[in-house]
């Protein structure tokens, strides 16, 4: 250690400390899901944001519901928030060997501030392999060979993303991301379907010309925590069920998540990941469908649901720039299919 | 990485429809299903916990050590109420050996939940790729990693006691450069590998510093064998590739070129209490631990001088849109079943291990 003089800062990450309640206070409930289980969260979708772009779109879901607000940090609940911008296509560089198609590039940066632990500038592995994920989901959807040694460069910036599960509660055991500094949690998987939601739109903002759009939609096998002191009588297994667009932090224990990446007018899947434990699902008798398939299913239900959002933010969008358009355009029709 | 084949866009075409026919015809004439030949070893680093080489029938080669090292537990809360209401039943050393196995059981059920991802790490060297945060590497390493911790067996059995726990380094070498994806070489690598791990037994209690016994003979296998209570393998990844509705096992470089969708399938054992008396003797039950959609290369790599106008009966071009989702349940399924690829491939590396 050749820095002797300064007084340095713990070398890892601290925790803040966490104040028991007084017994006077009600105890704070960790929050749990309200909406059903297959209504996924509200979403917030404009595209169009960032003018120096040539396409962009900000994506913002609603803020997991708490039963009642509370100051208690570790309680303080978050929601995703992300923008993206997509910059091109333009000519790639000469460096660049000659390629026929449109080379896509996705980059996904966690703001330093966007989760419970501090990122830090450079770029971790977890989100290298989250550019590799929106990547896979991209390519299958662009017609690149119209737009041959040219690139593009799609951005994507999570302001604020949710927490990987109770990391920090008492007790919080069971889940398997929620190993302190551990692999990316289950929030990633929330934090991958907002991504490629969000790049489609900023795609299509981009006039990029696409076969379809891509929305993603995640599905988990969640155990229910049973509350003593809420449901009575509850049995101790509680039984396995599937939600669609987990919080992580309204499940105490998520057992295995899929996310897709979804072409609804193809009916094709560009993307999947799935990790967990899907073994063991409630699933109707007599069925064929091993529980992958129920989760798969389930998953593109979700993204089914997050492409309505995608369609009419896309909508909303182009009625806008037609209505900037027409003044400027001339007023006989017949000048406009000359020039074309 | 794109596998580039030297293939003219009319041989990509001919591949490309032979695998699509109704009963495909592979180029070296295999079933979908079957794999290529491979020679193996296990045990062959005297300095590592485990280790094994593998080298695949088209000439690529990994060596796989596994290295562990005893770690104190940042953070460890032993409720130290807990430590002694359990030391103190522990009645008399009467019998050395009970006394032993008692401990072990009550080791494996204290540690049960508390194994952490972090004491996992996977490293990947490779030819060719400087940089080790290139995005092919960090990829490989995250898949890999991703398979072994979805097992939580895993974790737990790197628990030592209150404040101690064991620190699994997966280092993998591949020796030559990477012609195809070298995914599925590295995941049954390390397989094997982890197969022949062995971690030092503990004598100490769990309340105490620990200590281990010196002679590597009563070491005890990171992944207890099949037959004793315990019995789980470590998990590996398959690649499998579709074209049209059609799906293979272990693809080809060249068929990789002309796939329309590549998977990874990541599968384990459920080392849930075996009710033996329904299953057959050494045949674990298998469970799927994580699948990815990977980009297929044709995608990046192929040249092609296709027009949009042209329709199927000219030069081949990679598939637009992803899988369908029969697909994917097919792949899952044949890999899953009971007497499936699944269980071919573990009962063969096993046969590596033993032999």
């Amino acid at each position: 250690m050749a820095d002797r003089r300064r007084i340095n800062p713990p070398s890892g990450p601290t925790i803040t400390p966490i104040f028991l309640a007084s017994p006077s206070d009600p105890p704070t409930q960790p929050p749990h899901r309200t909406r059903p289980p297959h209504e996924i969260r509200k979403i917030f979708l404009k595209t169009g944001l960032t003018p120096s772009a040539s396409g962009s779109a900000y994506l913002e879901l609603e803020p997991s519901s708490s039963p009642k607000p509370t100051t208690c940090v570790d309680r303080s609940t978050s929601a995703l928030k992300l923008t993206c911008t997509v910059h091109g296509p333009r000519p790639l560089p000469r460096s660049v060997p000659f390629s026929p198609h449109l080379l896509l590039t996705a980059h996904v940066k966690f703001a330093p501030f966007a989760s419970k632990h501090r990122r830090g500038y450079v770029r971790d592995t977890s989100e290298r392999d989250l550019s590799v994920h929106v990547e896979t989901a991209l390519r299958g959807l662009l017609i690149s060979e119209r737009w041959p040694k040219s690139g593009v460069d799609v951005v994507i910036t999570i302001l604020e993303a949710e927490d990987d599960g109770p990391a920090f509660t008492e007790g919080g055991s069971g889940g398997a991301g929620d190993g302190a500094g551990g692999l990316s949690g289950w929030g990633m998987m929330s934090v991958l379907s907002g991504c490629m939601t969000v790049a489609s739109a900023a795609i299509a903002d981009a006039g990029i010309d696409c076969s379809d759009l891509v929305s993603g939609g995640v599905a988990a096998v969640v155990r229910q925590p049973s509350f003593p002191h809420t449901q009575t009588g509850a049995s101790k297994a509680s039984p396995k069920e599937i939600v669609l667009d987990p919080c992580p932090s309204e499940h105490a224990d998520i057992l295995a998540v899929c996310v897709v990446g979804y072409l609804r007018s193809r009916d094709q899947i560009t993307e999947i990941w799935t990790r967990g434990d899907m073994e063991g699902l409630p699933g109707e008798e007599g069925s064929e469908q091993s529980n992958f398939e129920v989760l798969l299913d389930q998953a593109v239900e979700a993204a089914v649901s997050s492409r309505l959002v995608l369609d009419a933010a896309l909508k909303e969008a182009t009625e806008y720039k037609l209505q900037k358009m027409a003044p400027a355009l001339p007023s006989s029709g017949e000048k406009v299919k000359g020039s074309d | 990485m794109p596998p580039s084949t030297l293939l003219s866009p009319s041989e990509l075409s001919y591949l490309h429809s032979s695998l699509s026919l109704d009963l495909p015809i592979r180029p070296d004439a295999r079933s979908p299903t079957t794999f290529r030949p491979l020679v193996a070893e296990t045990d062959l680093l005297p300095t590592t916990n485990g280790s094994a080489r593998l080298c695949f029938a088209d000439g690529s080669e990994a060596i796989v050590g596994v290295k562990a090292e005893v770690e104190r537990t940042i953070g460890a809360s032993s409720t130290s109420s807990d430590v002694f209401a359990r030391g103190e039943d522990g009645d008399g050393d009467t019998k050395m050996q009970s006394a032993e196995e008692e401990m072990n059981e009550e080791r494996r059920r204290l540690a049960r939940g508390k194994g952490q991802d972090s004491w996992i790490e996977v490293t990947i060297d490779m030819p060719g790729f400087a940089r080790d945060d290139d995005g092919v590497v960090v990829f490989l390493a995250q898949m890999l990693q991703e398979g072994l911790v979805a097992d939580e067996g895993l974790r737990d059995r790197l628990w030592i006691g209150w404040g101690w726990h064991w620190r699994i380094y997966v280092d993998i070498l591949l020796l030559t450069t990477p012609n195809s994806y070298p995914l599925p070489l590295l995941s049954l690598t390390t397989h094997l590998a982890l197969l022949a791990t062995r971690l030092p037994a503990p004598i100490s209690r769990i309340d105490e510093d620990p200590l281990f016994n010196d002679d590597w003979d009563a070491a005890e296998p990171l992944y207890p064998p099949s037959g004793s209570a315990h019995a789980s393998k470590p998990p590996f990844t398959l690649l499998v590739i579709s074209v049209e509705d059609n799906i293979f096992f272990d693809p080809s470089r060249e068929e990789l070129a002309v796939a329309d969708a590549v998977c990874a399938v990541t599968v384990g054992t459920i080392d849930a209490p075996v009710s033996s008396g329904k299953r057959r003797e050494g045949t674990p039950k298998l469970r799927l631990l994580s699948l990815r959609i990977i980009d297929p290369p044709a995608r990046l790599a192929a040249a092609t001088s296709g027009t949009e106008a042209e329709d199927d009966q000219g030069a081949w071009r990679p598939a637009r849109g992803g899988m369908k989702r029969a697909v994917v349940g097919k792949m899952v399924k044949v890999v899953l079943e009971v007497g499936g690829v699944g269980e071919e491939v573990m009962t063969g590396l096993e046969g590596f291990h033993d032999g």
